[in-house]
């Protein structure tokens, strides 16, 4: 059974033509566009966008859809034309049922009222009567977790309280289509955990249907049963999650790899003494790879060459991920190098240590000359890449979560003692 | 958790559709009626908001309503001696700017409607007339506070002059009459204005720029008798003037009414609105894209 349609729908906006450079624009010409003659530009006319062209899908009863895609495919314009939030410019959307849209964090609530308040306007933005909302007033509340601050002002809140409360209205609406958009990139582990578990439960018991945008692929791969793939407002992938995100993984770290070119700010990969030549990701038998599996080995390749004869070489690398340094490691000694030489440096990353997650390294050389003279070339972000699990079986439902690695640790459970029962 | 009654909007199990263009005026009236708990938020927070966090709050509202009306009354009246042709001239002035007061505050509130509520707008679903419309709130806040007013100046010239200057009688009800059509207008001219606002920002000080001269059209400080007859045409075009004329008629008996300056109000109302719902409906969409 079908529970929502998509026929060809299409979205036109009309922007202003671009100025000629936006970061140029001095506070003089901005004081003389000011001044300029009135409703000219207008009349120089805007240039039409298609945020979405000819998209059509459709959704079974109780299916969790996962929406994935870049910044700008049009996956928000998409939820909004489906919240009917904006109207499609040609096409025709279908569905059964209340639809609750969970579009941005925020959205449909006021900073300067108590959350009971909110929790009444938001049941009145859904069209649900205030007799309704009492008798949900409990479970809303007690999901939410915001038992003591039922009556402070929303501004009081931090922005996971904000977002429980925003999806525990949600759902608590009885939405038959719940459109979620990013919106459980902010909450605490063990909230989106609960999130996720209660989004699946009800998709199964409720038939509730789910359109489900997020950029955390392996939220995305663990808890819908279908992902469609966004891309330049069209539908560029429908199927299994597994195939649809492991196709836009890849073809993500692809672009990213390749149009990042070492001169990233902070870097000098070039200096008087030599220079990086670039970095690589290899894999056990010396393939270039773009995103390697966690249970191999996996080698990181810098090639540098050098100008001056004796100098000493180090070569070192930071593991970031999320923003955090996982760690740095570095050559354990100083290596004579002479000139006009090219090098190759290895460290190996042994299997089973990275986490399922994605992962930038930036790379350092130093070169010392004599005694003093050091000389450092740096390459910020010369390599992004997601490190991928192979089978899904050995992930044991809610107890796998990604932390910034994920080694494998022998663990050892004996019994020690025969504790006496009661 | 006990299921939603069969409430709400696309109650359960009801086929909906999305198309460029909505349609179906009797599908949309339904729609206004399901969501009427969003009136109510809507009436309440346009009034609330414009004084949160000022401290004096409703006291300025007293203060917005009172001053201008004393200030003018004192210069037209005192200074200058417009005649009111009967009544004290502050309760002639009174009763005419009531449905004006009404009709520009209301305007102002109707026009700003949509922008003001634009964070929702883009993220939310509901019916958007409900903006304009329940942005009269904020004028009747007004209404009601000239109202007091009035009633403690009639008791006043009735203890100086024992004169009851407004009695209880059938026609105060044409006076109820010119507030519902001052109010409908309100909402008719602020259909094509919210739109237009939602775009060009402009419309607001076009409004504010062109409101004082609209006054001065309208038989407010002066009677409707003191317009030569060569340019009472004009004023007929103006649908304000019967309605203030309509509301001194019932309160002070006082008015200058005819029948087809009557009818062309009326006509002009109607035309306003059904084109304003036309247009509301047509360009809505077109203008949250831009907002």
């Amino acid at each position: 059974m079908k529970s929502l349609i998509v026929e060809g729908v299409s979205k036109r906006y009309w922007v202003p033509k671009a100025q000629k450079s936006v970061t140029a624009e001095s506070r003089f010409d901005r004081i003389r566009n000011f001044f300029s003659v009135p409703l000219a530009r207008e009349l120089l006319g805007a240039q039409e966008v298609w945020a979405l062209k000819e998209m059509s899908f459709d959704v079974e009863h109780g299916t969790v859809l996962g929406v994935v895609g870049g910044n700008g495919a049009g996956k928000s314009t998409l939820l909004k034309v489906i919240a009917k939030v904006i109207a499609p410019t040609v096409g025709r959307v279908r569905g059964k049922g209340r639809v609750v849209s969970l579009l941005e964090l925020g959205a449909g609530f006021d900073d300067e009222a108590t959350a009971r308040e909110n929790i009444f306007m938001n049941a009145a933005i859904n069209g649900i009567p205030r007799t309704v909302v009492l008798e949900r007033m409990n479970d809303i509340i007690d999901f939410a977790e915001i038992q003591e601050f039922v009556d402070t002002p929303l501004q009081y809140f931090s922005s996971g309280m904000y977002l429980r409360l925003a999806f525990s209205v949600a759902i608590n609406m009885q939405p038959s289509i719940l459109l979620a958009d990013e919106i459980l990139a902010v909450g605490d582990m063990s909230f989106q955990e609960r999130c996720l578990q209660r989004v699946r439960e009800l998709a199964r018991d409720t038939g509730l249907t789910v359109l489900f945008v997020s950029h955390d692929m392996e939220a995305v791969s663990r808890i819908c049963d279908r992902v469609i793939w966004v891309k330049d407002g069209t539908l560029h992938r429908a199927g299994e999650p597994e195939d649809v995100v492991t196709e836009y993984q890849n073809a993500t770290w692809e672009l990213l790899t390749s149009s990042e070119k070492p001169e990233d700010k902070g870097s000098s990969h070039a200096g008087r003494y030599g220079e990086i030549l670039d970095v690589k990701l290899l894999s056990a038998d010396g393939r270039v790879i773009g995103s390697p599996p966690r249970s191999e080995d996996v080698y990181v390749r810098i090639r540098f060459r050098t100008y001056r004869a004796r100098t000493r070489a180090r070569c070192a690398f930071d593991l970031f991920s999320k923003g955090v340094l996982v760690f740095r490691s570095a050559q354990p000694e100083l290596v004579r190098v002479g000139a006009d030489m090219a090098y190759e440096a290895v460290a190996k990353i042994p299997a089973n240590l990275l986490s399922e997650t994605t992962y930038t390294i930036s790379v350092g050389v130093t070169l010392i000359r004599g005694e003093d003279e050091v000389h450092a070339l740096v390459v910020n972000k010369a390599l992004a890449f997601m490190v991928y699990r192979e089978t899904r079986e050995e992930v044991s439902g809610t107890l796998h979560r990604t932390g910034l690695i994920d080694p494998q640790l022998e663990w050892n459970l004996e019994v020690k003692q025969h504790a006496a029962r009661g | 958790m006990p299921p939603v009654a069969d409430v709400g909007a696309g109650a359960a199990g009801e086929w909906w559709e999305i198309e460029p263009r909505q349609h179906g005026a009797w599908e949309r009236a339904r729609e206004l009626w399901r969501y009427r708990y969003l009136w109510w938020y809507f009436a309440s927070d346009t009034m609330t908001s414009q004084f949160r966090r000022s401290k004096l709050g409703w006291v300025w509202l007293l203060l917005r309503v009172a001053g201008p009306v004393g200030l003018n009354a004192a210069v037209f009246g005192g200074m200058l001696g417009v005649e009111s042709g009967g009544p004290p001239y502050f309760l002639f002035f009174l009763c005419g700017t009531t449905t004006w007061v009404l009709f520009e505050r209301s305007l102002l509130f109707v026009t700003r409607s949509l922008e003001r509520n634009r964070k929702l707008v883009t993220k939310v679903y509901f019916p958007r007339l409900i903006l304009p419309m329940s942005a009269i709130a904020p004028g009747l806040l007004y209404l009601g506070i000239l109202v007091l007013v009035m009633i403690a100046t009639v008791i006043y010239y009735f203890r100086q002059e024992g004169v009851w200057y407004v009695t209880l009688r059938p026609e105060l009800l044409a006076a109820v009459a010119a507030i519902g059509l001052s109010l409908l207008f309100t909402v008719a001219v602020g259909l094509w204005t919210s739109v237009l606002q939602a775009r060009y920002r402009d419309i607001r000080y076009g409004l504010r720029y062109v409101m004082p001269f609209w006054m001065y059209f309208t038989p407010i400080i002066y009677p409707a008798t003191a317009i030569p007859e060569k340019w009472r045409w004009l004023v007929a075009l103006n649908p304000m003037a019967p309605i203030v004329e309509l509301f001194k008629w019932g309160t002070l008996g006082q008015g200058h009414l005819t029948i087809p300056s009557m009818v062309t109000a009326l006509v002009l109302i109607a035309i306003t609105m059904i084109s304003g719902i036309w247009f509301f409906n047509r360009e809505e969409a077109a203008s949250i894209d831009k907002l």
